[in-house]
């Protein structure tokens, strides 16, 4: 029976763990290549930015933060309070997404883009309706 | 943790929220951008998510940063530029196509 062989070639090599540090400055050069999967990533941003700007701005000051305004004032856990309006308020854009994404396998993009539209604009004089009653 | 206020005030926020303008923002937007949807949906609750952040915060401070007649005002333009670009615009593309 043969027996395990001892070897030493598992250890590290003491001169190439030195040689390490004096290669550093070569790394900084290294430069991210610009590809060309930046045209998608790009209209994801344009549609999470204009999504971002217009609902902040029309949430701002409205009867959740109230709510929450109201809340955070009357206990003494202002996070804990934050914490349920924040989870709620993913809770009912996630069922808004689904419901929109949904509608837009049922129906043709003719009638689809009809019916965002004429959503949008009843947000928009909802918004006017409001911006009027202050 | 306070359990019970947690559940409170998820479940206020919900029922407040449900059907609202924001979720049906959420549902136009979504079906604007069907090729989209997980930028809507991250849209979206960074902007609620932010709003409800600076009540907390700021409370009434945020109406001397920025009034929200004017964020408002705003917010309906845009809304609305959206709308007028989807209905002429882009159902003149998709007739020329059909």
């Amino acid at each position: 029976m043969p027996l395990p062989e001892l070897s030493v070639s598992g250890l590290p090599d003491s001169s190439l763990i030195e040689s390490d540090f004096s290669d550093q400055s070569m790394v900084l050069e290294i430069e991210t290549p610009l590809s060309a999967a930046q045209a998608p990533t790009w209209d994801f941003w344009k549609v999470f930015g204009s999504t971002f700007v217009t609902i902040f701005l029309a949430e701002l000051g409205d009867k959740t933060q109230v709510a929450t305004l109201l809340m955070s004032a009357q206990s003494q856990n202002p996070w804990v309070v934050f914490a349920g309006a924040a989870s709620a308020l993913v809770a009912t854009s996630l069922v808004g997404v689904l419901v929109g994404r949904w509608l837009s396998t049922r129906l043709s993009l003719k009638t689809l883009e009809r019916a965002t539209g004429m959503l949008l604009l009843v947000i928009s004089a909802l918004l006017v309706w409001d911006v009027a009653r202050m | 943790m306070d359990w019970h206020l947690l559940g409170l005030s998820f479940i206020t926020v919900f029922l407040a929220e449900l059907g609202d303008k924001s979720q049906l923002a959420a549902i136009a937007l979504s079906g604007a951008n069907a090729k989209f949807p997980r930028a809507v949906f991250l849209g979206t609750i960074a902007a609620l998510i932010l709003a409800s952040f600076l009540g907390v915060i700021v409370g009434e401070g945020t109406a001397q940063i920025l009034p929200a007649q004017y964020a408002k005002a705003i917010a309906a333009a845009g809304f609305a530029i959206m709308a007028v670009r989807l209905l002429w615009f882009s159902a003149e593309e998709s007739e020329s196509i059909e």
